[in-house]
Formats: C-alpha cells, structure tokens, sequence
C-alpha cells in the first residue's frame, strides 16, 4: 500500500513540476522590420520559463537608441503545465538611414545561458517632395520649414515655421506626429499650431489648406548646424475613387485613409557664441530685450530687520533663464536668495514679466540707502550687452531696541494679502501670559474631580425629587411623617409639661398624641379614636401585647386625670417615658 | 488660633505673589535681552537666551514663536518647526505664527508629515480650550437637569435650552475626543540635525531605512531606549535616535 502511494506522489509531482523544468527560451522581435527615418519600432526580448534579474542590456550600434519602457509578464496553468514568460520593451530610433543589424544578444538566467538570434532593420530616408512633384498637384501633404534668421547666438530663442500643406480633397487629417529627433545643437519648445492662421493656397495647379506650425528653438551651443529635415507623421482622409454608381456611397462614404510620411528641407544655421568682449562682470545669463523697474521697502527699519526689494523685469527674451546677479554694493546688507514669479504674454513664453522678490536686511546704523540693483543682459538684435540701473532708495536704519519693531511690507503684522510670504515675521516683544509647561487641564487629577461635582448635585436633585414625589403621591406616608413630627414635638411638650407640673395640659398633650398616632396607623381620623379601637380595629390584632397593654393603660391614665386628683411631676415623667416607649412600639406595627 | 492661622495663610499669600511678579520680571529683562541679540543678528545666541528661558518652566506662545524666529534665522529648520508647533498648541489661531510654521515648513526637503483637514479644525482649538468648552457645556447641561428636578413647573421652558446643551456636550466632547487622542496617542518627531538616516532597528549598525532631512515631520509609531520608530507621509519606517528629533504630542 506505502509502495502505491509513493508512486502516485511521485507522478502528481511529477505532473505539477512537468512546466517548470521545462527548458527557458530567449526570443528577440521587432514589430516591423522597415521603417521611415523619424519613425520607431519597439524591439521585444521575451523570456519562456525563466526570468533575468535586470532588463538585458542593449548593444552599442551606430545610428540606433534603444529606449527601455518597462516588462510585461505572462502566467498559465493548463492541464497541470505551468508557463511563465516575460517581455522586456524597447523602443528603437534611427539617427540616419541605412540596414542596421541588431546582433545577437545572450542572458544570464539563474546560472544558464541563453541565446536569441540576430536581427535586421532597414531605415529608409525620407526625403521633400521635388518643386515639380508640388507645383503637380500630386502629393496629397507636403511640409516647409523656415527660420527668420541665419545666425542666432547661443540661448537666443527663436520661433521657427513649420508649413503643413494639404491638399483640397483632403477630407480630413489625423494623427499628426513630428517624428524627427529635435535638431542638433539646438533645443526645442513644444510645437503649437498659430490659430486663426490657416489659409488656401495656390501650389502649382492645385489648392492647397496651408496649416502653420510654430517651433520654438533656442541654440545650445555654438557651431552651425541644421535645422532639419523635420519629419512628421499624418493620416489623410482622402475620397473613395470608385464608388460603382452606388447613390448610397456618397453619404455613407468614410473615405480612405493614408498614411503619410512627410519631410521637410534642411536649413544650415550658425550658432554664435556671445561676445566675450565688453562683457559686463555681472552678467547672468540674460539674452534678449528688456526694461527693469524695482522697489524696496519699508525704508524706515532697526538693523537686522528685512526689507523686500522688488524687482519686474518685462519684455522679450528667455524669460524663464532671466536671474538676479549678486549686488557686489550691498555689501552692507544680509541678502537671502530671492523668489520667482514668471508671466508671459504669448504662448511660447518668450514675452511677459518675470518678478522677483527678495527680502535683505541691513548690517548696522551706518547704511543711509540701498545701492542700485543692477541688471545686466545681451540683446541679440545689436549683439551688445546693456546694464539697468534701479534708483537708490534712502533709508533710516535705527539701532536695534531704539524702536518698535517695523512691519514688513504691510501696515500689520501679519502676511501681506493675495502675496507668498518672503520671510518670516518678525519676533514679538512682549513675552505674553507665561504658563507653566505642560499645563494639561484634562490630565489634571483636581479638574477630573471637580467634574463629580454637577454630576453628584444632579444625582442628589434627583432623589431628592423622587422622594417628593412618591410623598405628594402618598397621603399615608405624608402623614406619617406628619404624625411622627407631631409626635416628636408632643415628647418635647409632655416633658415640660411634667417638669412644670401641669397635668391638664401633660394628659390633653397626651390623650391628643395618642390619638394622632393611633389614627395614623390606623389610617382613620384622630377624632374617631377612642380606646375601643385597641380591641376592635382588626389591625391591632397582631400588634405584641405588651403595645396594646401600655394603649389601653395610657388611655386609661387619660380618662383617670379627667377625675383624678393632681400628680407629681415624677410620675408624670415616667407616664411620658411609657407613651415613649409604646408609641414606638406601636410605630414598629405593620399596616 | 483661628486668628493664627488667618495671618500664616495671609503672609504665605503675600510671599508668594511677591515670588511670581520677581519671576515674571526675571522673564521680562531675559525676554528683552533675548529680543536684543535677535535684533542684532546674532540669531544663535538669541536661539540659546530664548531656550534658558524655556528650561526654567514656563513657556508662553510669543517666547516659544520668537525662540522658532531664531531658530529658523540660525538655519535650524527642524528646531523652529519644533517651537512653533509648540506655540501653536497654546495660540492655534494666531496668524502670525501659522504664516511664520508654513513659511519654514516650505523651507523644508524631502517628505514630510501634513495634517490632514480634520487635524487642521480640531487643532484650531487648544486642548485646554476645547476641555474648557467641553465643561462648561457639560456644566451648563447638568444645571438645567438639576434646576429641572428642583423646579419641576420650569421643566416645559428649559426642554429647548437642555437640547440645544446635549447637543453642543456632544459635539464638543466629540472634539475633545479626538484633540485628547491626537495629544495623549500620537506624537511627531521633527528631525532637528541637517541630514539624519533613519535606520531599520532601534540600534546604530541597523540598515539605513531612509535618509529625512532638517525639518522633516514624522509620525512616531513606537519607542525603545533612545530611539523612536517613525514613518514618514510615503509610509517609509524607520529608526532615529532621539537626539536627532524632538518628539512632540500629536496636537
């Protein structure tokens, strides 16, 4: 039996493990193996059974990038065959054409080499359309490309024009997707369509929809370079040519589409370098055409107190490389890096107004105002360097103490409105309610505490309630403690009355006091008792007898003083000491 | 006897009302001189005069605010952040100081701790504020229970006014609930040193677990000995030792 069982463990691991001792496999693929200069193709290596650590690395080739865009990953289980694979992706460009050959790449997976075979991609050049082929009328999209200038100095930008032209049947265009690298030595803004620009043409014998491009570039280092070809993709909607007489087809008629690879001429521009000469030591880097306008403020401070300078500089250029030199003539202020705020008026960011805020704070008393700011940049249209000048500022720079504490920028001591704030405000100068630290009132055991207290009063209101109301709800029990009151006042009365020796008043007291405690436990009117109820009222039938006995004496003693003749007031004492002691005992009897 | 007694509780009285206002003028003149040196620039020293101040026990939202302006001066991001958190959980609502906390906080690198919007209205009351109002709400209820019990024939007139009171009990212990745990639960280290590493243990040879730097607010998740462990907004965790931090409540 143990044998048996073995062998089908033996088999079913067997079968579960069957796929993954199956043997790894290292595939290479191009989705195409053709393409236009410009285009891509995505190159995969696809790993069966077995995963590398890394993405493989890529073979140096002349004329081709390999840009790694991440792995994909496959996993099944079918009929007991486990299959695992992973992808890693690559998108491959071409700088020129020709036939490239990808070689053959090997991988180390998990101690075991594997190999994929080679590959060939043909890169075809994509050249312009000759002037005789446009002025034909036969191409379906052709693009132009021109620049405003020959020679730019480096970081001048420049907005090319890019023409795409289209021909009059052209139905619809989609798709459009420069393809080309952007030019060497030159860096590229984002290409924009000029809106409201477009317009029909006469090219040749046709009609053609002029689209125009706009190209920001700005050079990056000197030399000359050119500016193309420009490359682009497209998809033409183009009219169906043979529609069989069908009435239908012409409103249900999408057109066919083309795909269309399209190429502009190059152009040869230099790129010079700016001038070296008259180059003004405080130079930062700006090119093109500005105007500065700065103020400072508040001119009244104690030393060491900040003071926002506010520089706008506006007009055309590369704005966003626009930066503040170090003022070698505020030696006499602590400066702290400035802020940045950019607004351009066109789309390109070429023209608009860059402001800077910047808070200083001068070093001591003898700072009487704030040097010029100055700004220095290269204007490429006369190719000579320019220095703006802001006015001086005066200021009064008392010593620290001398005065309140100055407000920065605003009338209050608080951040300026609709503003970020430049730096910190400042300190205060009175220390304010001091506190002992860590003064929690919830942790404090006396706080927890005096909580009890309108907790306990609610509690204490509550019963107290309660028991007004179950007495106003309860005659009996109200007049029991009528009674009781009564009884108690009477003790007090009988005694004096037996200390003063007044029998009349000590029995009436008396003969009144049984009464009321009788008829209370009774539950009958005080007048209505006499001493018959001791032997006829059914509840005094199971009072102890020594109670009933002390009653009927008592009342006995009540009708002898009646006759009687006067008694002592010892005697009257101990008559006050029995009704005391049976009355307590008749309180004692259950109702 | 009894005259005996007035007269000692009387002097004792007297002593130690003379004892505050010496205090509170010793206070002053350290304050004064502590605004001085800041005046003058020397940032540090007035980081330092601001922080004697604060060891001698007593601690006030304008010392802790100008003890931050001098840190921050003095180029400690992490030790003005410190004290401005501080001074916010006994001013939430000055403006100055949340203008002066989010200013140094941008100064900041890295990835750091932000209170969530909850945080942000609960925290602008201070916890003795909101145990305050808490009080007095539940004072002003348990009143109109027992006036009500007292005064039965009132009961109709109060119903109102003892709703509107549970009500504001409610929402106000609600409130305290939360500010109570954010404050006894929770805390928040500040990393005080220019670059600190966070490691993966509680010892100095632990593998580095992220690198936080000066100003960084972390969310203290545990304590051993000398370090605490805490994570970051990312949801990195880490070790850090607590001469690198400055561990405050939660709010």
């Amino acid at each position: 039996m143990r044998f048996i069982l073995k062998i089908w463990f033996a088999l079913v691991a067997a079968a579960l493990f069957a796929g993954a001792a199956s043997a790894a496999t290292f595939t290479a693929t191009l989705d195409r193996d053709s393409m236009t200069l410009g285009e891509q193709v995505t190159l995969s290596l696809k790993f069966d059974g077995a995963q590398p650590q890394d993405a493989p690395g890529m073979p140096n080739i002349g004329g081709l990038q390999f840009q790694y865009v991440g792995p994909s990953s496959s996993f099944s289980f079918i009929n007991g065959e486990t299959k695992s694979s992973v992808t890693y992706n690559y998108i491959v460009t071409a700088q020129h054409d020709g036939e490239f050959t990808i070689p053959a790449m090997r991988a180390n997976v998990g101690g075991q080499q594997l190999d994929c075979s080679p590959l060939k991609l043909i890169v075809y050049k994509v050249t312009p359309p000759s002037a005789a082929a446009v002025n034909s009328g036969n191409e379906i999209a052709f693009m132009k490309f021109t620049f405003p200038k020959k020679k730019v100095y480096v970081g001048e930008p420049v907005v090319g024009e890019l023409q795409l032209y289209l021909r009059d049947d052209v139905q619809n265009l989609s798709g459009f997707q420069m393809t080309s690298a952007t030019p060497d030595g030159f860096s590229a803004g984002k290409t924009v369509e000029l809106s409201n620009q477009r317009r029909r043409v006469q090219v040749g014998n046709r009609i053609y929809v002029e689209i125009p491009l706009a190209m920001p570039l700005t050079a990056a280092r000197s030399g000359t370079f050119p500016l193309g070809p420009f490359t682009a993709s497209v998809v033409a909607v183009l009219p169906l040519q043979n529609q069989n007489g069908d009435p239908f087809s012409q409103f249900f008629n999408r057109g066919e589409q083309k795909q269309l690879t399209l190429a502009t001429e190059a152009i040869n521009v230099s790129a010079l370098p700016l001038p070296e000469e008259n180059k003004p030591a405080g130079f930062s880097g700006a090119i093109g055409s500005f105007e500065m306008s700065a103020t400072a403020g508040p001119a009244k401070v104690t030393v060491g107190d900040p003071i926002t300078v506010r520089v706008q500089i506006s007009g055309r250029g590369a704005l966003d490389t626009v930066a503040l030199s170090t003022q070698d003539a505020w030696h006499d202020f602590k400066t702290y890096p400035p802020t940045a705020k950019l607004e351009t008026r066109d789309q390109f960011g070429f023209q608009g107004t860059k402001t800077f805020e910047q808070i200083i704070s001068p070093l001591n008393t003898d700072v009487h105002e704030l040097p010029p700011l100055e700004f220095t940049f290269f204007n490429p249209d006369d190719g000579h360097y320019h220095t703006l000048k802001s006015p001086v500022v005066p200021l009064t720079v008392q010593a620290a103490g001398a005065s309140p504490m100055p407000v920065l920028a605003a009338t209050k001591n608080s951040p300026p409105e609709n503003q970020p704030p430049q730096d910190i405000l400042p300190i205060k100068e009175k220390p304010g309610t001091l506190v002992p630290a860590g003064t929690v009132l919830l942790a404090h055991p006396a706080f927890l505490a005096a909580q009890a207290v309108p907790v306990l009063a609610f509690f204490a209101a509550f019963v107290w309630r309660r028991r007004t109301d179950n007495l106003a709800n309860n005659p009996r029990l109200r007049r029991r403690r009528a009674v009781a009151q009564l009884v108690a006042a009477g003790i007090t009365d009988l005694k004096k009355y037996a200390a003063a020796n007044q029998p009349d008043e000590f029995f009436a007291t008396l003969f009144r006091l049984l009464q009321e405690q009788l008829g209370e436990r009774l539950d009958c009117p005080a007048s209505a008792i006499t001493e018959n109820v001791i032997e006829e009222h059914p509840v005094l039938r199971s009072a102890p007898k020594a109670t009933l006995d002390g009653m009927r004496e008592l009342f006995q003693l009540c009708n002898q003083a009646r006759y009687a003749p006067v008694r002592g007031s010892s005697e009257l004492n101990s008559v006050a000491g029995q009704f005391e002691k049976t009355i307590s005992q008749l309180q004692e009897v259950k109702v | 006897m009894k005259g005996r007694f007035f007269h000692l509780a009387c002097a004792l009285l007297v002593m130690l009302a003379c004892i505050t206002k010496v205090l509170a003028a010793d206070v002053n003149a350290d304050f004064a001189a502590a605004n001085k040196l800041y005046a003058e620039g020397k940032f540090a020293d007035a980081a330092a005069a601001y922080e004697n101040i604060l060891k001698t026990g007593v601690q006030s939202p304008a010392l802790l605010f100008n003890a931050g302006n001098a840190e921050f001066k003095a180029g400690h991001l992490g030790k003005a952040i410190a004290a401005y958190r501080q001074a916010e959980q006994l001013e939430p609502r000055d403006a100055e100081l949340r203008a002066n906390l989010a200013f140094v906080r941008n100064q900041v690198q890295g990835a750091t701790l932000r209170e969530s919007r909850w945080q942000n209205w609960v925290g602008s009351l201070t916890l003795n504020e909101g145990t305050l109002l808490t009080t007095v709400f539940f004072w002003a209820l348990l009143a109109l229970l027992t006036l009500k019990q007292i005064r039965p024939a009132l009961a109709p007139g109060l119903r109102r006014v003892t709703q509107l009171a549970a009500v504001l009990v409610f929402f106000s212990g609600a409130v305290l609930a939360l500010q109570a745990a954010d404050h006894f639960r929770s805390a928040i280290a500040v990393v005080t040193s220019a670059e600190t590493t966070a490691r993966s243990g509680p010892f100095d040879d632990a593998q580095n677990a992220f690198t936080a730097h000066d100003g960084a607010e972390l969310r203290v998740l545990d304590r051993h000995d000398d370090w605490v462990q805490t994570a970051d907004n990312a949801g990195k965790i880490g070790w850090l030792n607590t001469n690198q931090v400055a561990v405050l409540p939660g709010a």
